[in-house]
Order: C-alpha cells, then structure tokens, then sequence
C-alpha cells in the first residue's frame, strides 16, 4: 500500500466567515487565549468588483505542512520534523524556544504556547486522523470549505478536486511546496 | 611554596593607578538591574516580559548577543594577528585582549541565554539530538569552541610557564579562524530563514565579520584611554596607531558594504527585502540608522581617525566610543528591519496589526534590564581583573 500524503484543499468561495473553524481548533487543541495564539486564521480579503456588484473572498489559512519545510531545517534540535505522511509536527519536550522556527515560516503559522512551554502550530490534527476522523476544522465547517485528504490516493476527494479544478497555492516563489491547495 | 608564591604575584596585583573603581561600581549597577530583569522572567515568565511578539520573534536580545559576540571574536582576531602573525604591536597588547574577548563572550552567552526559553534544555539536546542542518547547532559548536580556546589561551598567558610560544601561536590561529567561521555562521543564522529575504546573501556574514574586528579596535583604543587616564605612554604608539588603522579599514569596508545592500535592496524594489530597506531610510527605524549606523558607526569614527593622524590617541579612544555606540545600533537595525514586514496582509481577520505596511517591534523594559545584565557583567569583571591582575604591555 502506497504511504499517504495528507493535504488539505480549500474551496474559499463558499467561505462565510462564520469562524466555526477558528472555534473548533481552539477547543479541539485546548489552544490558549492571547492576541498571537492561533493555530488558523480567516482572512478578510480586500472587496472586488464594483458597486453595486462587489465580491469578497474570505480566505483561512494556517500552517502549510510545507514538503520543504523552512521552519524543520533550522529548528535545532530537531524538535520540528516531518512524519512519513509529510505532516510537520513539534516534539513540545525538544523545543528550546530559539523560535528560529517562527523567523523562518513564511505563513507565520508558529506561535509560542503557554500551554506547552514550546512553540506551536496547526497538527492536521493528527490524533483525530489516527482514529479515522477528520481534523476538527475540516469537521465543523458548516459548508465544507475544507477538504482533507490523501493525494497518494487518487480516488480521495482531495485529489479528484485537484485533477477537477485549477488551484492556486501561497507563495510559491518560497519553493515551500505547500499540502495546503486553494481553487481558483 | 616561594614559587607558588612568586608565580601569584606574577598574576596578581593591585593597580591603583587605573581608574577601575568607578566602572565596577557602575557594572555592579547594572548587575543588579540584570538580576532584578532574571527575576522577572522567572517569576512571570518571558511572555510577559518581553516586548517580541508572533511576527517579530527575534528582537533586542539577539540583537545585543550578537553586539557582544561579535566584538569577542573581532579581540580573538587581532589576538591572533598579533601571536599566530606576529604582528607586534597587537602581540603585546595579548594579555588584555584574550581576557576582553573571554568577558565578552560571557556577557553574549548572559543575552542568548536569557532569550532561549529552555537553555538548559538547550544544552543536552545540542547533544543528545542535534540537527547538524541548522546553522544554530553550528553557532553552538563554534561559540562552544571558541569559549574553550579563550580558556586555553588564558591559561597560557598568565599560569602557563615558561612560555611555550609555539603553542600559543597555534591556539591563537585556530581562535581566530573559529571566531570567523563562527561569527559568519551567525550571519548564516538569519541567511537561512526562508521567510526573510532582507538576510539573504553574503552582506551579513561579511558585514559581521569586518564590524567585529572595528569594534575588538574601537574597544582596545577606548579601554586603553581608560586604563591610562587618557595619557597612553608613548611605548603604545604603534599599538594605538595599528589598532586606529586597522579600525578605520574595516569601517571602510562597512561603509562599502552597507551602500551596496541598501542599494540592491532598492533598485527594482525586490520584494520584501526593500520594505526593509525603506523602514532603515525613512521608516521607523530612520534615526536609529542615520544617527545611530550612519553618524555613530561609520562617519563619526571614520572623520575622528583620520583626525587624529595616528597620534592623538584621545580622539581615537572618542572614536572607540562612538563605535561601540553604533555598532549596536548596526546590530540591532538589521535584525528587526528583516522582520517588519509581515508574512500575510494586514487585513480584518489575518491577526496581523501593520502599520504603513510593517508589523511593530519595540523592546520592553525587561528585555533592557537583560541588556545591562550583559553589560554589568563586562564592566564588573573585566574593570575588577584591570584592578587586580597584571595586564600590562609585554
Ligand atoms: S507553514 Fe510554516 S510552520 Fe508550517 S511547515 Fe511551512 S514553514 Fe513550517
Ligand atoms: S523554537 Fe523549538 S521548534 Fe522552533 S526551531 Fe527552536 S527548538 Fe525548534
Ligand atoms: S487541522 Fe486541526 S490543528 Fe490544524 S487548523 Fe485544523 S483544527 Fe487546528
């Protein structure tokens, strides 16, 4: 059997900015209150078109799972790596807080928990995908914006949605490789 | 015993003449000011103390641990000039600037260590689970090294006898080349942060290098206006005089390397790297860098050296001053001008807060009380070695 290789696909035009997701992560992770403690955001994207036909696209976002991943290479001690299904997860008890993880992510997807004593970031919410559930903001979106899945598998939603549609990624010109895919 | 005795008194002494009292006071000061700022991130913990945020993770600490560091292994390269070159001038001088760069030193490990949120953590799995593609494992290694040679090195100037010049000239090499691979790689430190595109390239690996070596100067030319009350003996002329030419062409060097960054970081405005560039020149960081790396660092200095025409050492110990005033200000503009510019728009619901397109940084009083930590322990010892161990000239 193939290993897998998780990814996330984005369909930002159905998003309502409803934020369940951003709710569902803090719960889901026991992610803590403060300004700069966040695992996902849901951007405002500028308005298009014009009066009295305007658009406007509502964007979440959070760690990329990058294939080349800035944040594992200059992380020190190893404390950031990346699992066999390219998910970029953090051993809390190897973090030193050098946060040279946080200066390299170009998505600004890291932040320092209170919780762990180490720095943080979205998980793909692996202890939910181990026991075949889906992560919790895939979960709770009330009009599925997000869809998780294995690219490996070319049945899985995820990839019939990338063969389907043109997509987009964040910052490409980073050389990243993102497994988080935005359509057009 | 008598020898015992003989070889102590070799080492220790009182100088009365050296006007160390003051300084040790004031680095006492400054001790206590530090203490009290390692009191407060013990007690309410780093979050709260200090004024780095999500989108400026590395602020004044690493700024002033790469200050003090640096001027270390900038003293470690004239000490190798002058023991493994044998350049005489600076040879002689090789009591006082092997203890400076050991000081040094210490002070920049007070300031990464207080930055690093788990340093003893830090000190195992350097070993136990290193990953040797990080430029800061190298940083370790090389400053570890570089901490270990400056022992050895004191160890033969002032216990090791008789003296064994072969092996003082070969420890002063590998001191020197360590403090130049290490220094670089500290450059290389920001260099690898793919986010930041303002670090990239050659310019700070070099720049650090070059203003290590006009700060180890700056600081010997003002030290010595102390220790000799402004009235440097004549004997020190070529001392002074190598130390103010040295200085002054790695000023120029600076000089040379700062244009170019500034200006291939403006021309067609390449993305990311100029908004950092315009916040040095008319952003937020302008007076700092105009007065602070401009005035201060390079132009100041440059005009007093070429004032004093090798000869008067005073004007030179005012351009130590004004160096080592604006070397901090060339540490700590560059670092935060890397991380203005925020990795997502400022829009409703990113998190992020911009203004005129930047993020905000400014340090909190916690992380200026850990500054004078390091500098109180530079002043305390290293003005209290000058008033009772023999660092004369040989
Ligand atoms: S988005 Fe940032 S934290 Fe996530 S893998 Fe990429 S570099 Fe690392
Ligand atoms: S802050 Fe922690 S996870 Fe990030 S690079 Fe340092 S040790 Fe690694
Ligand atoms: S996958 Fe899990 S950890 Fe990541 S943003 Fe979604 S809920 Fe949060």
């Amino acid at each position: 059997m193939k290993r897998k290789r998780y990814a996330i696909v984005f369909d930002t035009k159905k998003c309502l900015n409803c934020k369940a997701c951003t709710v569902a992560c803090k719960f889901e992770n026991y992610v803590p209150v403060g300004d700069d403690s966040y695992r996902l955001w849901v951007t405002e994207m500028p308005l298009e078109g014009r009066f009295p036909v305007l658009r406007q696209e509502f964007r979440p976002s959070q760690c990329q799972h990058c294939e080349n991943a800035p944040c594992e290479k200059v992380c020190p001690t190893g404390a950031t790596f990346r699992t066999a299904e390219g998910v970029v997860l953090i051993d809390y008890d190897k973090c030193i807080l050098c946060k040279a993880c946080m200066a390299a992510c170009p998505y600004d997807a890291r932040f320092v928990s209170k919780k762990h004593d180490a720095v943080e970031k979205c998980t793909f919410c692996m202890h939910r995908v181990s026991e075949g559930r889906e992560p919790a903001c895939v979960e709770t979106c009330p009009v599925r914006v997000r869809e998780f899945g294995d690219l490996n598998d070319p049945d899985s939603t995820v990839s019939r949605l990338l063969n389907q549609r043109a997509y987009y990624q964040l910052k490409p010109e980073k050389n990243t490789r993102p497994r988080l895919f935005y359509l057009k | 015993m008598t020898n015992q005795n003989n070889s102590l008194s070799h080492i220790f002494r009182v100088n009365k003449d050296i006007p160390a009292m003051p300084f040790i006071a004031c680095g006492a000061a400054l001790l206590l000011v530090g203490l009290i700022g390692v009191i407060r991130v013990l007690v309410y913990g780093q979050e709260a103390v200090y004024g780095v945020t999500r989108q400026v993770p590395w602020g004044l600490l690493i700024a002033t641990y790469a200050y003090f560091v640096i001027t270390s292994t900038g003293l470690a390269f004239i000490g190798g000039l002058g023991h493994a070159f044998n350049v005489q001038p600076f040879a002689r001088i090789g009591k006082r600037i092997v203890l400076l760069a050991f000081i040094i030193l210490l002070a920049g490990f007070t300031q990464i260590g207080m930055e690093i949120g788990h340093p003893f953590r830090l000190m195992y799995l350097f070993i136990l689970s290193p990953n040797f593609s990080a430029p800061i494992v190298w940083m370790g290694i090389f400053y570890g090294i570089e901490l270990f040679l400056l022992s050895i090195e004191l160890y033969l100037i002032f216990v090791k006898s008789p003296k064994n010049h072969a092996l003082s000239a070969a420890t002063a090499f590998l001191t020197l080349m360590v403090g130049v691979a290490a220094t670089s790689n500290l450059g290389f430190v920001f260099g690898s942060l793919t986010a930041r595109p303002f670090y990239h390239g050659i310019y700070f690996p070099t720049f650090l290098v070059v203003s290590g070596i006009a700060g180890g100067c700056a600081i010997l030319l003002l030290i010595h206006n102390i220790i000799y009350r402004f009235n440097i003996p004549d004997e020190l002329s070529r001392t002074m005089s190598g130390l103010s030419k040295l200085m002054g062409l790695c000023i120029g060097a600076m000089l040379f390397l700062s244009a170019w960054k500034i200006i291939s970081s403006l021309y067609t405005a390449p993305a990311e790297a100029y908004e950092a560039a315009t916040a040095l020149l008319s952003g937020p960081l302008a007076i700092n860098f105009w007065c602070g790396e401009i005035i201060f660092a390079l132009l100041l200095p440059l005009a007093m050296l070429l004032m004093s025409r090798g000869k008067n050492f005073m004007i030179m110990g005012a351009a130590g001053l004004f160096f080592m005033i604006g070397m901090f200000f060339t540490r700590y503009d560059f670092i935060v001008a890397g991380q203005l510019h925020p990795m997502r728009a400022g829009n409703a619901g990113s998190h992020v807060d911009v203004l005129n397109g930047l993020v905000h940084y400014a340090p909190s009083s916690g992380e200026w009380m850990i500054f004078a930590l390091g500098l109180g322990l530079f002043f305390f010892f290293y003005f209290l070695a000058e008033r009772f161990i023999a660092l004369e000239p040989e």
